[in-house]
């Protein structure tokens, strides 16, 4: 049979280029009561391109924020629940619950953080699930797990990708509208030396609405770029880095789930067909 | 398979009598209630094993080896408390030909694997199955396979760990070292482990070029214009290679998009941070080893199944007999046992020598046939006659590469261009010198050597071009 022919990108994913691969769909674009201050929950997909037009682009979990303000203003608290499909349905959660202070990086202060692995059978792994508590004390981050505290190197200037989804919804959009600091990717890993700058207007049309979104870049080692755009309200609409993109989307969770358990199935179906061949 | 005979020594005991009557007996009388750290090794036991796999990394990528463009404290770490060396190579730099000899000792053309995507012969038994067999040794898998799928349920002799997502390194690779670090903390066997954590970054460098590879019109990040890195001394190329590379070279993005030289520093600048991306879940594995106290009795080999082209030759990604995507990064690591801070600059070694190698050091023999040999003298300082050369086939099985501590010989199917480089005057690759009468000599020598080796091969049946390299032969 002849291959099918496939076209490559061949330029960086945009909200621009998203529109074209058909990735944004329904984005909800009415958040007119929004505060970035305030409490609120941000759901994305995560969706991956492997950098063809025509195939291989795909959901492959969500990430969902929810933002609940301090009483005392002084700190506030993320809720973070990420679930990744790999590949045969299996699937990888993380859920942290985080104190981060009410600062321009939202430093995380405090934290509980729990990763569980659900197998290709639908039943969860448990000899590979951890959990971790952890605080930050100075420059050091001090982690509590196995029932034994270790201690990691730090930085003063910390704050974690996912507390950067709350960050930059929080900047003016301005020139000279800035961040520098180092990132805990995933609440564990160092990346050093980054800077997030405003990077200007980013006009698009999607779903036919001519719409002005506000676009912010990051840059820094141990990651590729990431960059963000934000409706008027300071509502972080999408954020992409290399091949992967998180697009707002309410109903990302129910899919992950439908994803995840149709993969699955399929998983199951060869297998019961494998063993039908052998046995004949 | 059987799995009866577990006594495989070169000494003639099992591994079970070996812990029974050395020094480790009391830690297996303890049995369970020691959990973690029931393997907690003496001096002379035997090591837990973790192979780190990373998918596309060239050799000089690591800021402790004086690669000035990266931070990687986990690889800086694993090249300081170890022995590295300088002269590894890849027996064929594609993905899928290249773990089956890392997983084997065997060449592409004995596995079957001359190109992506195929199985290895089954009467060839891999590491997994070899410790299976041989040992006692808890085998676990996390991450890309891609012998023959990317990722898969089954791999014969490994308990999978169902991590990665094909294509998606950056995601999939959190995934994989979270379930390996899950694994370590949570293991209460007394058995020892052998964990194979095979990463697919930086290979998300290939995503990269599909998705740059249109030259744009200015630098997307123009703050980075100061900081990208240059390019290599061996950019340009000679016009008069062989097709195999021409032809490589053209269907490639900087070719199709007419890459400005900024746009190449760029994709050298964007491959870096792939490097560190990988590093840092790297990194979390040797955290959770010594957690849980297993870093002093665990053998670490990282190594990688290719490099990557990184601009020299303007080459990208693999598939090519220079020394860009050829050489791999190989480190060992074990405290106490193997030196720390040691770089081999001299021995050629390649991936064949990793399966003899972790054979040794788990006291079995290897299978029969294996084209390497065991690195343990060289790790631990003895003088042994080693290899004078190292060989290496090409995607397809259209091109073999001799690679002798002088000179580097390359010879393909249907072509007459043939290359012959002086590796201690020209060491990145810019002269031909096959047709000078100088080296004609050398060229026969290393021609000689090729014919050496291909008698000794037990080819897989069908493979391509076999009847061209026999003739040459």
């Amino acid at each position: 049979m002849a291959k099918t022919k496939r076209t490559i990108v061949g330029s960086p994913l945009t909200p621009t280029m998203l529109e074209e691969l058909g990735a944004i769909g329904e984005l909800p674009l009415r958040s007119d009561d929004f505060d970035p201050d305030g409490n609120w929950v941000n759901t994305y997909r995560v969706w991956i391109c492997h950098g063809y037009r025509e195939s291989g682009n795909e959901e492959v979990g969500h990430l969902r924020i929810e933002r609940t303000s301090g009483k005392s203003g002084k700190s506030f608290t993320l809720k973070v629940d990420q679930q990744i499909v790999n590949y045969e349905g299996a699937l990888h959660s993380v859920h942290a619950g985080i104190r981060c202070l009410n600062n321009r990086l939202a430093s995380p202060v405090r934290w509980g953080l729990t990763s569980s692995f659900i197998g290709p059978d639908g039943k969860r792994r448990r000899e590979l699930g951890t959990e971790e508590k952890v605080q930050i004390k100075a420059d050091a981050i001090e982690v509590e797990t196995d029932r034994r505290t270790f201690k990691r190197k730090g930085s003063t200037q910390l704050t974690s990708d996912w507390c950067l989804f709350d960050a930059v919804q929080r900047l003016a959009f301005e020139q000279d509208s800035s961040l520098t600091f180092d990132v805990l990717e995933g609440l564990s890993l160092l990346r050093q030396g980054h800077h997030l700058s405003y990077r200007g207007l980013y006009p698009i049309n999607i779903n036919g609405k001519d719409l002005s979104l506000h676009w912010f870049s990051q840059l820094g080692h141990g990651l590729l770029p990431y960059d963000y755009w934000l409706d008027e309200h300071h509502r972080l609409l999408m954020a992409i880095t290399l091949s992967r993109a998180y697009i707002l989307d309410d109903k990302a969770p129910a899919r992950t789930k439908l994803i995840a358990e149709t993969q699955r199935r399929l998983f199951q179906q060869r297998q019961e067909t494998n063993k039908g061949g052998k046995s004949k | 398979m059987s799995n009866k005979n577990k006594t495989n020594r070169a000494d003639g005991i099992n591994r079970r009598e070996f812990i029974k009557i050395g020094s480790g007996g009391a830690l297996l009388l303890a049995g369970g209630s020691l959990g973690i750290n029931a393997f907690a090794s003496p001096k002379n036991s035997t090591p837990n094993i973790l192979l780190i796999i990373t998918d596309q990394q060239h050799i000089d990528t690591v800021a402790a080896g004086g690669c000035r463009y990266v931070r990687t404290p986990a690889l800086d770490q694993l090249k300081n408390r170890g022995f590295s060396f300088d002269q590894s190579h890849s027996t064929n730099p594609v993905c899928s030909p290249a773990r089956s000899s890392i997983f084997t000792g065997r060449t592409t053309s004995e596995t079957g694997v001359y190109v992506n995507g195929r199985s290895v012969r089954s009467d060839i038994p891999n590491l997994g199955q070899w410790f299976s067999q041989e040992t006692d040794y808890e085998t676990v898998y996390a991450g890309k396979w891609h012998v023959p799928k990317s990722y898969t349920h089954f791999i014969p002799g490994f308990n999978v760990l169902h991590t990665g997502i094909s294509g998606q390194g950056n995601l999939g690779d959190t995934c994989a070292s979270r379930a390996c670090e899950g694994f370590l903390r949570n293991r209460s066997s007394s058995r020892p482990f052998f964990m194979v954590a095979s990463f697919l970054q930086p290979h998300d460098i290939c995503e990269w070029l599909r998705l740059n590879t249109h030259n744009p019109d200015r630098l997307r990040y123009p703050e980075l214009a100061d900081k990208l890195p240059p390019l290599p001394d061996n950019f340009e190329f000679d016009p008069r290679e062989p097709d195999y590379i021409k032809q490589t070279r053209l269907g490639r993005d900087p070719v199709k998009g007419n890459w400005s030289k900024q746009q190449w520093q760029f994709y050298l600048w964007s491959y870096y941070r792939h490097i560190e991306m990988v590093d840092g879940e790297i990194g979390r594995l040797l955290q959770a080893l010594q957690d849980t106290g297993n870093d002093r009795d665990t053998l670490i080999l990282l190594t990688s199944d290719h490099g990557e082209g990184l601009g020299h030759h303007q080459m990208v990604r693999k598939s090519s007999p220079y020394d860009e995507a050829m050489k791999v990064p190989l480190f060992v690591s074990w405290p106490g046992h193997i030196p720390e801070n040691k770089t081999d600059t001299t021995h050629l070694v390649s991936g064949l020598d990793i399966m003899p190698t972790l054979c040794e050091y788990t006291g079995i023999k290897p299978p029969k046939k294996m084209r390497g040999k065991s690195l343990r003298p060289l790790l631990e300082g003895n003088s042994v006659p080693w290899h004078p050369c190292v060989f290496t086939e090409l995607n397809g099985n259209r091109a073999r590469v001799v690679r002798t501590e002088h000179y580097k010989y390359i010879t393909y199917v249907n072509e007459t261009v043939e290359q012959l480089f002086d590796m201690q005057a020209d060491p990145g690759e810019t002269k031909n010198l096959a047709a000078s009468s100088k080296h004609a000599s050398a060229l026969a020598e290393h021609k000689k050597l090729l014919i050496d080796w291909e008698s000794r091969l037990d080819v897989a049946p069908n493979l391509p071009h076999a009847d061209a390299w026999w003739r040459k032969g």
